[in-house]
């Protein structure tokens, strides 16, 4: 008996251990951005000396932030475009009548894209929206922030549908039934009480959609325009010349208001009454 | 008759908006590169010609260079995604079973810091990590486990390091879903049953989570084999990917049947590989249901109790690929 108490320590030790070590893993190139952030040298990779000098300079560089406004432009654009899709859609294949067909055929269409690799999306969307801009005339497809947008969201519709489905799954229709025999409107039910079971999903969904459009650089990198270089871009191409400790700087700072605000929503959801693990679970979408 | 149209179109009408968007702005692009594909390049300054149809393009793509580097960029992808396996199932383990529920919370929301950090400047962290003159190659020559400076940057094993590193995170949330909601009781009714700790994980825990792998591997591997933002930053010009041939085609060599052709091959590729671990995960599910089905040695009575053991981890299964799916949506295909 004594053997076997030592034995499952172990394994449990390990497992601690391994955790541990996993964790290291992963903050280990974050914790190094963050210090070399610091540096006052001319080259991100060579360190100088401590100080905050790029900082300043990151800050009143134009270039730069020109480009992360136009990351945020987008990635909200697409939050808001991405949820408005992915709401009807996921509502209307969680709520579909048994045996149709169309919802299958929606949800092969939807995981088709989840399956096309990037680089793919970015080669289909430059001749399309070169067609549309200027052969069909449609001026809008020539804006750079208006191509961002519509890329983007046609990329994370899929993520953002099947988290709403998945949300409004797990919820009876007999809600929305009762709303109805109570003498609702079909669209007054939608509005009064699917909407709002929902929500956690439609939240989850549109950070999900704010977040892979802020990090997006292979298809941002096929359908840009001038005067329109999203952040993650701008880094891609600057990688191929010289990086300058500005890039850490100011992805550090993106680094902290991103924690901030996601923090600032964790606190919303636990006043709201959710556990912890449950908002991190909401929080990542699943 | 009205009412049931109304019914019908009620039922679908709010899809409509989704339809319409994939359609026009996936569906119909990725038809016209599937259209490119049979073109021809005619001159240097014209991208492509569709006034003679095709197969030449694909045959192009037959060549040496396409083959060698998809089959590099296949051994990348593979042996990343079997890593992040290795490295996964421990850790989402301990998470979901080991860490106490009120820390559990925390510790997961650490694991998608990362996630939440930019996807280059991840990758940037660790070209100064590997860098000749980087600290750490310093320090190794400093306790003399190193004569010369560390050889490790822009070449293939810096670039698996990457990409381990930039997919971890999208193979630990499913399986950590997969592993949490399978729940304690299952586990306990299994010790209790007389199972040992290891008999437990592999009988129980780990084929409950069978979806979460299968969803797991999907989506580090789908895009790992289309990235190519790795490998460029940390294998320079010994980091060719796939998809760096495909973006080159555009926009560099202005040829778009070619790289339509190439792109078409790599997507029907990777579906190739969704359908075929699909079809292996059945297998295993059924393998298990039928090896791991569980025998009770007393007479009648344990007859049904056999039976629902047995059916237990199909059923369940369902269930969790709805979380697999959701689980799917979370990573996404991540940059």
């Amino acid at each position: 008996m004594p053997e076997r108490i030592r034995r499952r320590s172990l394994t449990d030790t390990a497992l601690w251990v391994w955790g541990a070590v996993v964790f290291l893993f992963l903050f280990l190139p974050i914790a190094v951005i963050v210090l070399y952030s610091f540096n006052n040298g001319r080259l991100l990779a060579s360190f100088d000396e401590l100080g905050v000098q790029a900082y300043v300079s990151g800050l009143q560089n134009d270039v730069i932030i020109a480009s992360v406004m136009t990351s945020l432009k987008a990635a909200t654009g697409t939050a808001l475009l991405a949820t408005v899709l992915g709401t009807f859609g996921g509502i209307a294949l969680a709520r579909a009548t048994k045996g149709a067909k169309w919802p299958v055929l929606l949800t092969a269409l939807l995981a088709l894209t989840l399956v096309t690799p990037e680089v793919v999306d970015g080669i289909a969307m430059l001749p399309w929206f070169v067609t549309l801009g200027v052969d069909a005339g449609l001026t809008p497809f020539n804006n750079g922030l208006f191509r961002l947008v519509i890329a983007h969201t046609a990329f994370s519709t899929a993520i953002v549908t099947f988290i709403i489905r998945a949300r409004m799954a797990g919820i009876d229709s007999s809600l929305e039934e009762a709303a109805e025999d109570l003498g609702a409107t079909k669209w007054r039910s939608f509005r009064d009480v699917t909407l709002p079971l929902a929500g956690p999903g439609i939240f989850a969904g549109a950070l999900m959609a704010f977040t892979l459009s802020l990090d997006n650089t292979i298809l941002s990198s096929f359908v840009q325009q001038p005067g329109y270089t999203p952040w993650p871009v701008y880094i891609f191409s600057a990688v191929r010349v010289a990086l300058r400790p500005e890039v850490a700087a100011i992805s550090t700072a993106m680094l902290v208001l991103t924690l901030l605000a996601l923090a600032l929503v964790g606190l919303v959801l636990k006043r709201s009454g959710n556990s912890s693990s449950q908002i991190v679970k909401t929080m990542a979408g699943s | 008759m009205t009412t049931r149209f109304r019914k019908f179109l009620g039922d679908s009408a709010l899809s409509f908006p989704t339809w319409a968007y994939m359609l026009f702005f996936f569906a119909l692009p990725v038809a016209l590169v599937m259209w490119y594909s049979f073109g021809f390049k005619p001159d240097q300054f014209t991208t492509h010609s569709m006034e003679q149809l095709s197969l030449g393009r694909y045959r192009e793509v037959v060549s040496p260079t396409f083959l060698s580097v998809f089959t590099a960029t296949l051994r990348i992808s593979i042996v990343g995604t079997l890593a992040c396996l290795v490295i996964a199932v421990p850790f989402a383990y301990w998470l979901a079973v080991k860490v106490p529920p009120g820390r559990r919370g925390l510790l997961l929301a650490l694991v998608l810091v990362p996630f939440w950090t930019n996807f280059l400047v991840r990758t940037l962290g660790w070209q100064i990590i590997l860098s000749p003159d980087g600290f750490v190659s310093e320090a190794l020559q400093g306790i003399g486990l190193l004569g010369s400076p560390l050889d490790i940057l822009y070449s293939r094993a810096a670039v698996q390091i990457g990409v381990i590193y930039n997919y971890l995170p999208l193979m630990i949330l499913p399986l950590f879903v997969a592993m949490d909601s399978a729940g304690v009781q299952l586990r306990e009714a299994s010790a209790d049953l007389g199972a040992g700790k290891w008999r437990t994980f592999f009988q129980v825990t780990l084929p409950l989570a069978t979806p979460g792998v299968v969803s797991g591997c999907l989506l580090v591997f789908i895009p790992l084999t289309g990235d190519y933002i790795t490998a460029s930053v940390l294998g320079g010009a010994n980091g060719t990917m796939i998809g760096q041939l495909v973006a080159n085609q555009f926009q560099n060599a202005q040829n778009w049947a070619l790289g339509s052709a190439m792109a078409v091959v790599l997507m029907l590729f990777t579906l190739a590989v969704v359908v075929v671990t699909a079809l292996l995960a059945l297998v295993v599910k059924a393998i298990i249901k039928h090896v791991g089905r569980v025998e009770l040695p007393t007479g009648q009575h344990a007859g049904p109790d056999a039976g629902t053991a047995a059916d237990l981890p199909a059923g369940s299964g369902v269930r969790q690929a709805e979380a697999a799916v959701s689980g799917t949506t979370t990573g996404g295909p991540h940059a």
